[in-house]
């Protein structure tokens, strides 16, 4: 039976020769002994589709892939049709890199696609995820090697779980690296790419316009890591406050019992870095520790002071302990919202933000995410260290999320941050002419694929080449006065 | 873009197709059925000095303008319209903040500004009004540079405090690991749950160490005080990091791109970051020459294209779902920097370099 497979669009965007994507009838031959001798050029649609269909298996239907944004310039959506691979004429033979890469995209779509089926296509995802393990390798030479090895790990990590038990705990934590080493390859990240700092800048920059005539701020962090942002954010307020107008800051960090214990000690240990970081300029300072026993916030919980300026502080686009699901995110944020903000920042990744897609659908927008950040980071021999300690826990992660979700309907059912904020009493607050100035002094010290675009007037979003990285919008309360 | 029009060819409301007379009063009428009234010269520096007496265009009202100018014939509709054009005028950005949100106007500022240059037919006035917007906006990209530098400089600070941190535990764990297996009789199994750092990459590299902008001579006097207490290289941690090489340098501040026209071509960039005497080949450092130097234009030469840039820019702002689609933010050339093209006196522009970071 015809079907419309969603990754056909997407390989689009990952191709500019997409030639190579030919039907052919799957020859598939089962040995005696169970296992398959697979012919391993043949187009797996037809053959997961001849499996899916000899089961009953309820089919999908091809998911709308509605691009949320203006049809002009960075689009996220499957339907824009960029190209990764420059330069390659139609008239040509498609490059080798290409075509490996091609043959890679399919395998893993393949074995992702497997991976949700029932048990008997838990064995093809087995075989498929084998024979990518074969193809690639973490010190391969191009990008898409070895990212694909990152995903083949990741998905790899899923069947195993799956085969121990059959619904994955939701709590995922990261591969067990040291903490010295996730750190070095932040610092390392934050040379290769301004995916970090531009979250982190832009937020500060926009807090700072927000406060400028505050005696008293009071920051209130959903997910305050390692505490990094506020290093600037303080430096900024010193530097400004030369004289008796000093401002004081305060900055409230939640944590929840359902991150685990690390995720409390890394909050506390943060405070204390920033104590001491604020000390050592002379910025007065106090850190307090909100500990969520469950996941609910409430504003009584905070300690408030009269007259001071509440700053509501969302920065989803790094890795953390857990990915916090958006209800989670969505109930702190109307709960915060009574404490009548003077600004919420939130930024977060632009990827599987649409809500209601099948899980292919999102695994394909996490490839095609990942696959540009890869491209964006710059060469160095730190790279390696970075792929490794850093973005593969993160594709691991995300993977997880996504699987463990594909049942769940509550899953972001909503179409995107900016619908629920305008409609949930919050306002758009607008973006600074130095925040943008800022933004693009940022990006210039990179590599030449990134483009900071805006976001309605009251965002700003990084892109690679025409991918969407991370966003950053600025909001209030709709009550809260004088902007 | 900006010379100087002739009165005859204005644009705007100003249409000039039909014959001009001079009437008795000294104005200068067109005879097409609405007669309007012509800004000469004469009449706009007269009028500019009425604005000035009363204190700004935004305190004269269009009928003290009238009394103080005392020209017969001038009516107030006359000046109530070039009132107006003359305040846009001297707010230009204002305008590009309004204009962005409606589709379609993104050349509507800059043909105001013309419009009331050219109608004034006093070039020079309003492009000076032009000029210090332009120059608020230089030296506010000035201070974001400025700012972003220390800021970066504050959080790689901060980086390596929270390293240094990890580390020490790191060792401690190590420490009691150690002694927890030699006091089991098992004897010391090397480096448990130790950093993999050291044996995948070598020494982590310096957080992030910007090379001082020692060459950088924008600010004039102020540009020492700025920097001097500017240290970009901060200390390792002795433990465990030994110093790093040269080569390490080369992760940071991104900027390996190679140019194959650098060092040719012009520079209009404003950031000129020096690069420690290590930079790609064949470039030569930094001297005197290419240091860029913000001057008052007296007069505003043929870059005005770069200006007009700004405010291009500016005005390409769109929003995601406005007309204007997702237009980029895109840099004039992928070599320039996102800020301004200085002028020197001589009304040249500034060759300099545009380099990586080392």
């Amino acid at each position: 039976m015809a079907m419309n497979y969603p990754y056909d669009d997407f390989l689009d965007l990952f191709f500019s020769n997409n030639k190579a994507a030919t039907a052919s009838t799957s020859s598939c031959v089962e040995q005696n002994d169970g296992s398959l001798d697979m012919d391993w050029d043949v187009d797996f649609r037809d053959l997961i589709e001849s499996m899916m269909s000899d089961e009953g298996a309820p089919t999908e239907s091809p998911p709308t892939i509605p691009c949320d944004h203006g049809q002009e310039g960075i689009c996220n959506s499957a339907s824009t049709g960029f190209s990764v691979a420059d330069g390659v004429d139609d008239a040509e033979e498609p490059n080798p890199d290409e075509s490996k890469g091609l043959r890679l995209v399919h395998l893993l779509v393949a074995a992702a696609e497997a991976s949700t089926g029932l048990d008997k296509t838990r064995e093809l995802t087995r075989v498929i995820l084998a024979r990518l393990k074969e193809l690639v390798s973490p010190s391969d030479r191009t990008n898409m090697e070895r990212l694909a090895d990152h995903f083949t790990d990741g998905l790899s990590k899923l069947l195993e779980r799956a085969n121990v038990q059959r619904h994955s705990s939701p709590h995922q934590h990261r591969d067990v690296h040291h903490q010295v080493d996730v750190l070095s390859a932040i610092q390392m990240l934050q040379n290769m790419s301004p995916y970090v700092n531009f979250g982190y800048f832009t937020a500060s920059q926009a807090i700072l316009e927000a406060v400028k005539y505050e005696r008293r701020i009071h920051i209130l962090d959903y997910d305050i890591t390692e505490g990094v942002q506020w290093a600037s954010l303080m430096q900024a307020l010193v530097c400004k406050n030369t004289g008796p107008l000093t401002q004081h800051l305060r900055i409230t960090a939640l944590s929840r019992a359902t991150n685990g214990k690390k995720s409390i000690a890394a909050v506390q240990e943060a405070g204390r870095r920033l104590t001491a970081f604020a000390e050592s300029i002379g910025q007065p300072f106090s850190y307090h520790h909100c500990k969520l026993d469950t996941d609910a916030f409430s504003a009584s919980s905070l300690k408030l002071v009269r007259g001071e300026a509440v700053i509501i502080n969302c920065m989803l686009h790094l890795p953390r302990f857990s990915h916090q699901t958006p209800n989670s995110l969505i109930s702190f944020l109307t709960e915060a919202k009574t404490l009548n903000p003077k600004l919420v920042t939130l930024v977060h990744e632009e990827v599987c933000l649409m809500g209601n897609q099948s899980y292919l659908y999102r695994f394909m927008d996490l490839l095609h995410q990942f696959s540009a950040i890869f491209d964006s980071l710059e060469a160095g021999p730190t790279r390696a260290f970075v792929e490794r300690v850093f973005i593969g826990p993160w594709v691991s992660s995300w993977l997880t999320r996504i699987a463990i979700t594909a049942d769940d309907v509550e899953f972001e059912c909503f179409a995107s941050w900016k619908g629920w904020l305008e409609t949930n009493g919050f306002k758009p607050v607008d973006v600074s002419f130095a925040n943008r100035c800022q933004a693009k002094l940022l990006l210039s010290l990179f590599n030449d694929g990134y483009r900071v675009e805006e976001l309605g007037q009251n965002g700003l979003v990084l892109g690679w080449k025409s991918r969407r990285l991370v966003s950053a919008s600025f909001w209030a309360s709709r009550d809260s006065s004088n902007q | 873009m900006f010379h100087a029009k002739k009165p005859s060819s204005m644009n705007g409301s100003y249409e000039n197709r039909a014959m001009c007379v001079q009437g008795d009063s000294g104005l200068v009428l067109t005879t097409d059925p609405k007669p309007r009234l012509r800004w000469t010269v004469e009449l706009h520096e007269r009028f500019v000095d009425a604005v000035a007496q009363l204190g700004g265009p935004d305190k004269a009202t269009p009928k003290t303008i009238m009394r103080v100018m005392g020209v017969k014939g001038l009516t107030l509709y006359h000046l109530k319209s070039h009132l107006q054009k003359f305040r846009l005028g001297k707010q230009p950005h204002k305008e590009y903040g309004d204009h962005s949100t409606k589709e379609g106007s993104r050349a509507s500022a800059m043909d105001i500004q013309r419009n009331v240059a050219s109608s004034s037919g006093m070039m020079s006035r309003n492009m000076n009004e032009m000029q210090m917007e332009v120059q608020r906006r230089l030296h506010e990209q000035l201070e974001v540079q400025r700012h972003l530098q220390l800021r970066i400089e504050a959080q790689g600070k901060y980086m390596q405090s929270i390293l240094e941190r990890a580390c020490q535990t790191l060792a401690g764990e190590n420490m009691a690991a150690a002694t927890a297996a030699a006091t089991a009789g098992g004897g010391y199994k090397g480096n448990l749950g130790s950093s993999s750092l050291s044996s995948a990459v070598g020494p982590p590299p310096h957080p992030l160490s910007f090379p001082p902008f020692q060459d950088l001579n924008i600010y004039g006097n102020t540009t020492d005080q700025v920097l001097d207490h500017h240290n970009f290289h901060h200390q390792n941690i002795e433990n465990h990091f030994t110093a790093n090489n040269a080569a390490d340098t080369n992760i940071y501040l991104g900027k390996k791109r190679p140019n194959p026209t650098f060092g040719n071509e012009v520079r209009k960039g404003l950031l000129m970051w020096s690069d420690q005497d290590q930079d790609l080949a064949g470039n030569q450092p930094l001297d005197d020459e290419h240091r860029i130097q913000i001057q008052m234009a007296t007069h505003v030469s043929t870059d005005l294209d770069s200006l007009s840039e700004i405010y291009e820019r500016k005005s390409g702002l769109s929003s995601d779902e406005g007309n204007n689609g997702g237009k980029l933010l895109e840099r004039p050339s992928p070599r320039r920097s996102p800020l301004s093209p200085m002028m020197n006196p001589n009304g040249g522009l500034i060759q300099g370099r545009n380099s990586p970071f080392g």
